[in-house]
């Protein structure tokens, strides 16, 4: 198996398979052009959102809708970042505390998914009392729905540590914090950086859903304005596109940072894995 | 309330798994140690409630709310809620029914979709991957751009609102279930355990029984781990597809109806029934997965 | 993963049994559905929760009805149009507390209460989905008639139901703040409200100016449309819900507000026992409190001199009057230094107000009131909007 001529043939596909997408969507909107009277707010065709990016309208005093969309997107981006550093902190934080503590795994670990499951609605005005400032709040829920993915992956690094390994700290007498830095730590950053890698995309979805609660800036309010047609309506479709590929990035972020901060890991990691990802085991 | 699961590439997939099995075979504490085995159970069960009662005593008391600077009117207290639960059952129930066939249907459906994805990622692994990555992309846009676009793109399947609206909601709620699905089905079938294929190859096996003898069993635990992550994630995603339908129904309408209104206390009483509704659902998922892969491991 | 390579019996009974849970789940469900349908569609005409009655039967007729006849003549009464919308489920409204005049005017003419949920654009109208649609003179009405960017060009082809001619009008903007930041700060209410007052009198005396503003101050609405919103506000603002002539900006018109009131009273459905009690009991001195405006003239030095507002909606002509007093110093020569927060979130001004994290809040009355029945204690201290800016506007053949 050549590494090189999968991952080209790979690529291929994907390219094979955006470009069926394209013309899915292209067929989509040529159906609406023609059966609708406003088929940009439906589905616009592909080269009209293109269009809109480079138009050079100004959609408010001072701004085209591609510059609103990247002025708000550093907002929101910004917030993001906090929230999913925060996010992953506590979730860190809190797996390890529920390593160390078998009584706190049994309680915390259930109330995790159901504060999972309480709509952002619901929480925010709660977090809002308590703040008293949308930003914090927004940061604050941002980070409360990015934690999950860090806590319960790095809780999984701790325990795949084999039990040998850790009868062999035993037998050397080693101390609790030594066990810590010296084997479990090390040996659950792979599962953490799984754990941002699957939270990092969901806490710029999150940073969006958040901008949402209340005007000021940010990719959210643009996408909701926009929805309420106070601005052009492609400023909500270069959103769309927009959060999809920073989404993406911010995955391929975390894989780069995993690779800098750990490249013997890294390295031991790809061979193992590299295989198994496009076919079976050779 | 966005794509809780959001992208999970192969690769996390295999480690999420190897975590729960890790988990749930626990290696240190043998079966035949029955009693420690119960106790343990117990614990599993008793910490949690414990610790819940207590929050609602403080709760109401009051107690809670002086913690977090809250008034018991952004956090109203257990009683009035349970009162307006009581007083209101039959919309509520009515609103929660609404929302769970459109959790259950787009989970149905997106599932299957998924699965018949992941087996067709498997069979033409060359085409298959790269479908993956794209389906996987999905994930990346918002719930809430998602929903108003495909809320507009309904439009014209049914001149009932209701019933247009119900098919836009469970689409939303189909595309965020399949793509999780789609992932780790793929990886059940490929993923299978180090020289189990070549054996099977050893034997002549043809390749229909490969695939239905080695891949397929194996990919039932990767059903389940994507399972664990759509259920919850099914009944947000309903909630928040009926805040953009057209029509007015479902608990996650209501909640948002109540919160703007400023009627905390009716909100959290549908709050509480969202909650309880995705509680049940991974209640029976963890019962079904429970009792059919005990003697898998 | 340990398995066992009998596995695949186990799994094909998992498999099934799985999808025949969900499958006889959803068949309780389905199955269950019909009868919740119409038991809330006859629940419906004292419901909030306004779930539109789908009707089979009228909907037939007008699926047919693809030809001139649809729409309504322009000549019709309001009742034979009201009643037909309604009859075929085809009323819209956003919902969310801008329902009650509708329902009211529903109610005058023996109709269920119901609606579709409507987008805040006018693609349903537009697409005949919604026959008869909910719009704001100086915002949807203006998009259906007028030709530019985001206008669905109408023109003379559609008529509009104005709510202060069916006599259901329901105030709308205000400008409200706590009771007690008024307890405690009367001279900064009053220096605002002044200063606010003086903006509005500004904005509606110069409307063009007034939109450029607005548009200068963040607001994306584009400017032709600015211009149209600044021109259909300005009557909102100088006429009475009787069509006379206001010229004291913000008054607080006691008769309106009590139609306002006993209306929210019959219109708003509150779940909460101890909130509906509440309501019912409510009166204007719950929810108003003129003194501020009246004396705002001698107000002394402000206590808080940094203070916020937050709009009802997205920054747009609609709020003119802050933005340009804000603009032409106005705020800053009664000592207030003034951050205007634009709304349109789902965090409502009501509650941004309540929860401190706002000073002053630009709301519609009938929020006002379901806020304070839910346990706030917000109080209005001027009413810039003297009538009804809500119509329903429907096609002419």
């Amino acid at each position: 198996m050549e590494p090189n001529r999968k991952q080209d043939s790979n690529r291929l596909a994907t390219f094979v398979w955006v470009l069926a997408l394209i013309l899915i969507w292209e067929l989509g909107a040529t159906l609406v052009a023609q059966t609708k009277r406003t088929p940009e707010n439906v589905l616009p065709h592909l080269y009209q959102i293109v269009e809109s990016v480079f138009s050079t309208k100004l959609v408010n005093g001072s701004q085209t809708a591609f510059q609103i969309v990247l002025a708000n997107a550093g907002i929101t981006l910004a917030r993001a970042g906090i929230g999913f550093m925060l996010g992953a902190a506590i979730g860190f934080l809190l797996a390890l505390l529920m390593n160390l503590m078998k009584t706190v795994e049994k309680i915390a670990f259930p109330y995790l998914m159901i504060i999972q499951m309480i709509p952002i609605l619901g929480m925010a005005p709660i977090v809002l009392a308590v703040t008293k400032d949308i930003d914090k709040s927004r940061v604050i829920i941002a980070a409360i729905l990015t934690f999950y993915p860090v806590a319960t992956n790095t809780l999984a690094g701790f325990k795949a540590v084999p039990g040998e390994k850790l009868e062999l700290m035993h037998v050397i007498a080693a101390s609790k914090f030594e066990i810590y830095r010296k084997l479990l730590i090390p040996s659950c950053i792979p599962y953490f950086f799984t754990g941002l890698k699957v939270s990092a995309p969901m806490a710029i979805t999150a940073s969006i859903l958040v901008d949402t609660l209340q005007g000021g800036g940010g990719l959210g309010t643009m996408l909701s304005q926009s929805l309420k047609h106070a601005m052009t309506i492609y400023v909500f479709w270069q959103i769309v596109f927009l959060s999809a590929i920073v989404g993406i990035l911010s995955y391929h972020l975390m894989s780069v940072i995993e690779k800098l901060a750990a490249p013997h890991r890294w390295a031991r990691k790809v061979k193992l894995d590299e295989p198994a990802q496009l076919d079976e085991p050779a | 309330m966005n794509l809780r699961s959001s992208m999970n590439p192969p690769e996390e997939i295999s480690v999420r798994i190897a975590a729960t099995q890790q988990d749930v075979s626990n290696p240190e504490a043998p079966a035949a140690d029955r009693r420690r085995f119960d106790a343990e159970n117990l614990t599993t069960l008793l910490y949690p409630i414990v610790f819940g009662v207590l929050i609602l005593i403080l709760w109401q008391t009051q107690v809670l709310h002086r913690i977090l600077g809250a008034d018991t009117f952004t956090l109203p207290l257990p009683g009035r809620i349970l009162t307006i639960i009581a007083d209101n059952a039959p919309e509520i129930l009515m609103n929660a029914r609404a929302t769970a066939i459109v959790a259950l249907t787009g989970l149905l459906f997106g599932s299957m979709l998924g699965y018949l994805l992941g087996v067709i990622a498997a069979v033409f692994p060359k085409w298959g991957i790269g479908g993956l990555t794209v389906v996987s992309a999905f994930n990346a846009i918002p719930i809430i751009a998602v929903a108003p676009i495909l809320n507009n793109l309904t439009k014209d399947f049914s001149r009932d609102a209701d019933t247009r609206s119900m098919l836009a909601k469970i689409l939303v709620v189909t595309l965020m279930t399949m793509v999780v699905m789609s992932i780790n089905a793929y990886r059940g079938l490929t993923e299978l355990k180090p020289y189990s294929e070549d054996l099977m190859k050893s034997y002549a096996a043809r390749r229909t029984d490969v695939f239905f003898k080695l891949r397929v069993p194996n990919s039932v635990p990767f059903l389940f781990t994507a399972l664990r992550v759509s259920v919850p994630g099914s009944v947000i995603c309903a909630l928040v597809s009926e805040y953009f339908a057209e029509y007015i129904v479902g608990v996650g309408r209501q909640i948002r109806e109540n919160i703007v209104l400023a009627q905390y206390a009716t909100a959290w009483a549908y709050i509480l029934t969202a909650c309880l509704m995705g509680i049940l659902l991974y209640a029976i998922l963890l019962a079904a997965e429970g009792s059919l892969l005990k003697g898998r491991r | 993963m340990k398995k066992t390579s009998k596995g695949k019996s186990i799994n094909l009974v998992a498999l099934a049994t799985v999808c025949a849970l969900t499958l006889s789940l959803l068949a309780g469900c389905t199955g269950g559905a019909p009868a919740a349908a119409s038991a809330s569609a006859e629940a419906s005409s004292e419901s909030v929760a306004a779930t539109a009655a789908p009707e089979a039967s009228s909907t037939e007729p007008s699926a047919s009805a693809e030809a001139a006849g649809m729409y309504y003549d322009a000549a019709a009464t309001v009742e034979s149009i009201v009643k037909d919308a309604a009859g075929k489920g085809m009323v819209g409204n956003w919902g969310l507390g801008n329902e009650y005049e509708i329902q009211a005017l529903l109610s005058k003419y023996v109709q269920p209460t119901t609606f579709l949920s409507q987008a805040f654009d006018m693609d349903g109208f537009d697409d005949d989905s919604i026959l008869l649609a909910s719009a704001m003179t100086y915002n949807e009405l203006g998009l259906v008639k007028n030709s530019y960017d985001g206008g669905y060009k109408y023109g003379d082809k559609v008529k509009a139901i104005d709510m202060n001619d069916e006599g259901v009008a329901m105030l709308e903007d205000n400008i409200f703040c706590t009771e007690a930041f008024a307890k405690a700060n009367p001279n900064t209410v009053k220096a605002f409200l002044a200063a606010s007052m003086k903006g509005w009198k500004y904005a509606c005396e110069n409307p063009e100016e007034a939109a450029q503003i607005v548009f200068k101050n963040g607001s994306s609405v584009s400017s032709e449309h600015q211009a149209y919103m600044a021109s259909e506000v300005k009557k909102l603002v100088e006429t009475d819900t009787k069509g006379a002539t206001v010229t004291e900006y913000g008054k607080l018109d006691d008769a309106a507000l009590q139609q306002t009131l006993d209306l929210a009273k019959k219109y708003i459905m509150l779940k909460d026992s101890v909130a509906a009690d509440k309501l019912k009991a409510m009166t204007l001195d719950d929810i108003r409190d003129a003194s501020y405006l009246a004396g705002s003239s001698s107000a002394g030095t402000p206590e808080k001199s940094s203070v916020s507002i937050q709009l009802k909606w997205l920054p747009q002509a609609q709020f003119m009057g802050y933005y340009v007093a804000l603009d032409k110093g106005f705020y800053k020569e009664s000592g207030l230094d003034v951050k205007i927060v634009p709304g349109g979130g789902d965090i409502s001004e009501t509650t941004a107000v309540y929860s401190g994290q706002v000073d002053f809040g630009v709301t519609w009355v009938s929020n006002l009131i379901a806020a304070n029945a839910g346990g706030m204690t917000l109080t209005e201290v001027a009413q810039v909007f003297q009538r009804s800016g809500l119509v329903l506007v429907h096609k002419v053949n």
